[in-house]
């Protein structure tokens, strides 16, 4: 019953096929959505899961290494500005990134740092340059263009102070804990997209 | 602009200054009606912000037959709780461990989120930890109350624990930055130890440099509250020619013993307050509580420049600050973000309700954290109709629901000043009998814009509240029509409304004296308004904030038939078998307020 | 496997009266348990795939129960709303645990639920964030837009907002059946009908 449903449930993919380039130690869902025209490259280990949308209508999209996409988060929609990338790089996750359920990371030069977490629901505006092992608390707004140093978190609508736990290292082991047993309750497609 | 859901609050008879203290017999209510038909009540009188309330959070007496508010129960509590680890506090505990968790919950200083207890060295992820048993060695320490919202984490002031477990116990000994402090009980012990009262001869010897010494303010009290002791002990301390100035002076000993016997509870007035003793001298050592005050703020301002503005802790922080009574006393200087601590979460409790009339009992949980049972819960909702406003909007559906509870047809839609606006109020009926209904309310609201009000059927009875099997059955047609007017025949009729409904409401229907629709114990009836323009003229003050919002006041008067004296006998067991009974003739009356919408401006 | 099915309601109807939108999405349904009489609305997600890994060390004989996610009788999913197990490192390893929700459970369009467990009549409002491993116990209310953090214990008779969330006020006496849900399960489905 439940493939039944499942065949019905993703509409194709709209929009075109982009070229993607991935590491063969990924894990990408079959039914993430990746669109686009730019190239989509996502490095060994990463975890992208079912309903994730990457989308590089607007420029190259790079998933670093170790980095998870949960669902319904988006990499690479136009935001509001409508401002696309200028160097051609629309989307840049550095390693050991978490892209939580249902953020948004905008098209335009956005650069998420290594370790980095961004938290459910929260939006990184177009250009924004989050620096390494920062979090974005669940519904944080990153507007356009904003530069947020090392080891930055940002909560309670937008209050800020520094991670001073000295975590990252031990943060980034867990994380690759995480990515173990999600490759193996995730089923991987990613001939589907090649 | 936030979207305005109809509303409809109840006014507490509390408030009344006329019904206030004694209970309302049905005699005497009738004549505080009279008296109240004279005056409209207003809505917006600074009085009415605090009596009146949504229907849920009202009770009712049955003794009084009365409503009764938060605002005018008397409470008690029954239990105290953590709401963290949801343990049970025994009351004996509050007097002497106070009102917070003494075990391991605490709240972030920072963002007030849940904090963990986690391994410092082995633990591999703190964001994902829940417990800090999933190292893999689980006994490994130090650890830390960490944040897993912001992040915040207790090695930031310098603060670790040896064990995981009772981390109250372990913070109150630790100073901010790691120094341990002597709780209460030690520095007794300290006292009473010959080896620190010869170190305290000699620094005492040398003078200066142990008046520097920093006292929290729990040793500051101690000292203070033991060289007084022992000034009030001592009958020949100086007896200056202070004393003749009698009780009064600062100095008095019988003063004084009677100001600590407020802070300390009793245990100085004893045998030596009666005798009249001279005047005191005042602590000169730290040993004896005195503490310099720290006026000198420059590291402070140092501070201040290194870390700006975001270093220091703002009003909320500092408000949900419990206070630390290990540190020493701040004389008004403000904090630092580096010295907030975490906060021992405070206690819940679980509280019953007595009438403020009559002290019977109207609401009582059971003592049980864990259980949400109540064994006595008398809520206004089971005794007085529920009122719903729906706006009926004539060229689109009007629906054929009795209750909001699916919203409004057009929800937050603007009121047109000057139009006619047509609104339908369902009472549903709770009880078992049948209620007659009559509602009042004034030609013109009151306030500065006077928008016009008529309720097209003020009078009108709801049909009771009959066990819903008890309709069944007789749209089975088993017992058709005999008891209480034949339920099924309004079944149906109020299904041919909703049918019709969405065509038929053409507003040849809004007839004056009509119910608009009726079901088993619900009626509708509908009110027209005329909303006031806002338009201000010169010189007029400027729109205050929701006084476009177009409030009514509405005097609701109910009448019922119930069981005489049947005040232990659940109506629902009364409602069974009808006849034979004495019947006694029951009424209740109140205000209202109808909040129907805003205004266009 | 004709995608051509639509007509058929929008909803599917099981015998123990579940309405589950065709359009919702729930991987790992042999993980996903529902008590009956609950509602599903269109793009709900639910994911039952992300099951326990660790079985727990002393109930070493029930390791075949996989359930990821279970849901009691009379709750309300509503569009948009995003079920997940939460995860953690446990011994050493990282694993997901149950998800577990009670009777007349209402959560709003768009909230992501990552709770470890949800007693029964509780209403989460709309874009509201339940953190990992939180524990919301009977009757309580939280407000749209809140975030829950991850852990946070909340007491029965709770209203809770802001982000984080903070207790700001408790549910009254009168207002316990206001979590019903029975006549909202009523108003939904291939024959909705109206709220009485």
């Amino acid at each position: 019953m439940s493939s039944k449903r499942h065949s019905i449930l993703p509409p194709a993919p709209s929009g075109p096929k982009p070229p993607v380039h991935f590491s063969s130690s990924i894990t990408i869902a079959d039914s993430a959505v990746l669109t686009g025209t730019h190239s989509i490259a996502i490095h060994g280990e990463s975890v992208v899961h079912p309903r994730a949308r990457l989308d590089s209508l607007a420029g190259r999209i790079t998933v670093g290494r170790r980095c998870v996409v949960h669902e319904r988060a988006t990499l690479g929609a136009v935001g509001v500005s409508g401002r696309v990338a200028e160097s051609g790089a629309a989307v840049t996750l550095a390693d050991y990134v978490t892209v939580e359920v249902g953020a948004a990371v905008e098209a335009g030069d956005t650069v998420i740092g290594e370790g980095t977490v961004v938290g459910v629901g929260a939006k990184v505006g177009a250009g924004a340059v989050i620096g390494k092992h920062c979090t974005l608390t669940p519904h944080t707004e990153i507007a356009a263009g904003e530069v947020l140093p090392d080891y930055t978190v940002v909560y309670s609508n937008g209050m800020r102070r520094t991670d001073k736990r000295g975590m990252a290292e031990l943060k980034n082991k867990g994380l690759a804990r995480q990515i173990d047993v999600l490759r193996r309750i995730i089923p991987s497609n990613p001939g589907k997209f090649a | 602009m936030a979207v305005l859901t109809p509303y409809t609050f109840i006014q507490c008879p509390c408030s009344d200054s006329s019904t206030l203290g004694r209970p309302s017999d049905p005699n005497s209510s009738t004549i505080t009606e009279a008296d109240e038909d004279e005056r409209t009540f207003d809505p917006r009188a600074p009085r009415s912000n605090f009596s009146l309330y949504p229907l849920e959070y009202l009770l009712y007496c049955e003794d009084c037959h009365q409503i009764r508010c938060p605002r005018c129960v008397s409470e008690e509590i029954v239990t105290y709780y953590c709401p963290n680890c949801l343990f049970e506090v025994p009351s004996s505990n509050l007097k002497s461990e106070g009102n917070r968790c003494t075990r391991s919950c605490f709240q972030c200083p920072i963002c007030i989120g849940p904090l963990a207890v986690t391994s410092i060295e082995t633990r591999p992820d703190p964001s994902l930890l829940a417990a800090p048993d999933n190292t893999a060695a689980p006994h490994s320490g130090p650890y830390a109350l960490t944040c897993s919202y912001c992040n915040w984490s207790s090695t930031e002031i310098g603060i670790q624990f040896e064990k995981p477990n009772s981390i109250h116990a372990q913070l109150a000994k630790l100073r901010n930055g790691g120094s341990t402090r002597l709780t209460a009980k030690e520095r007794k012990e300290r006292r009473k130890d010959p080896a620190y009262r010869r170190y305290q001869a000699t620094s005492s010897g040398e003078g200066e440099s142990d008046q520097t010494e920093n006292l929290d303010l729990e040793t500051q009290f101690a000292n203070l509250k033991a060289f007084y002791q022992n000034q009030l002990a001592d009958p020949n301390s100086a007896d200056t020619g202070l004393a003749a100035l009698g009780d009064l002076g600062f100095s008095s000993p019988t003063s004084l013993s009677r100001i600590m016997s407020i802070y300390t509870g009793g245990s100085l007035q004893d045998r030596k307050a009666k005798s009249r003793l001279g005047a005191m001298r005042e602590a000169l050592k730290p040993d004896e509580g005195l503490q310099f005050a720290h006026l000198d703020e420059s590291a402070a301002i140092e501070t201040l420049r290194g870390e700006g503005h975001d270093g220091t802790a703002s009003i909320t922080q500092l408000v949900d600050q419990p206070p630390n009574l290990g540190e020493e006393h701040l004389h008004g200087r403000s904090r630092f973000i580096s010295e907030l601590r975490p906060i021992p979460y405070l206690l819940r409790t679980k509280r019953s309700k007595r009438c403020p009339v009559c002290r019977h009992i109207i609401s009582k949980p059971e003592a049980k954290v864990q259980t949400t049972r109540f064994r006595i819960r008398l809520v206004a909702g089971s005794y007085i109709p529920s009122i719903a406003i729906r706006p009926l909007s004539l060229s689109a559906t009007a629906g054929g629901g009795g209750s909001s509870a699916s919203g409004a047809t057009l929800p937050g839609a603007l009121l047109e000043p000057l139009k006619p606006a047509h609104f339908l109020l369902t009472f549903k009926n709770p009880i078992f009998e049948t209620i007659k209904v009559t509602l009042g309310a004034p030609a013109e609201t009151p306030g500065r814009f006077a928008s016009k009000v008529t309720v097209l059927c003020p009078v009108f009875e709801v049909d009771a509240n009959t066990d819903v099997w008890d309709e069944a059955l007789r749209e089975g047609g088993a017992t058709g029509g005999a008891g209480s007017g034949g339920g099924g025949e309004k079944g149906e009729r109020r299904r041919g409304r909703y049918d019709e409904g969405s065509q038929a409401n053409n507003g040849n229907q809004l007839e004056v004296g009509k119910i608009w629709e009726r079901g088993r114990n619900w009626v509708s009836i509908v009110v027209e308004v005329v909303p006031a323009s806002l338009r201000l003229d010169q010189g007029d003050a400027p729109l205050r904030e929701d006084e476009d919002v177009l409030e009514i006041p509405l005097f609701v008067h109910v009448e019922w038939e119930g069981e005489a004296g049947g005040d232990d006998v659940l109506e629902s067991v009364a409602a069974k078998d009808k006849g034979g009974e004495a019947r006694e003739k029951r009424e209740l009356a109140y205000w209202c307020v109808l909040g129907l919408g805003r205004i266009r401006k | 496997m004709s995608s051509r099915r639509a007509p058929r309601g929008e909803y599917i109807e099981t015998e123990t009266g579940n309405k589950v939108a065709r359009k919702a999405t729930l991987l790992g349904t042999q993980n996903i348990m529902l008590g009956g009489k609950t509602v599903i609305q269109p793009e709900v997600l639910i994911r039952g795939d992300l099951i326990r890994t660790i079985q727990a060390s002393t109930q070493s004989g029930a390791a075949s129960n996989n359930t990821a996610v279970s849901i009691g009788r009379y709750c309300f999913l509503s569009r948009g709303c995003c079920l997940r197990p939460p995860g953690r490192l446990y011994k050493g390893a990282f694993t997901f645990m149950p998800l577990r929700m009670g009777d007349h459970v209402f959560v709003g369009p768009g909230s992501v639920v990552q709770a470890a467990s949800i007693g029964s009549h509780v209403h989460i409002g709309t874009n509201v964030v339940v953190g990992e491993f939180a524990i919301i116990k009977d009757y309580v209310r939280i407000l749209d837009g809140t975030v829950v953090p991850p852990n946070m214990v909340i007491p029965s008779f709770s209203i809770v907002a802001g982000q984080p969330a903070r207790l700001i006020g408790e549910v009254p006496e009168g207002g316990h059946e206001a979590f019903e849900l029975r006549g909202l399960y009523k108003t939904v489905g291939n024959n909705p009908q109206p709220a009485s």
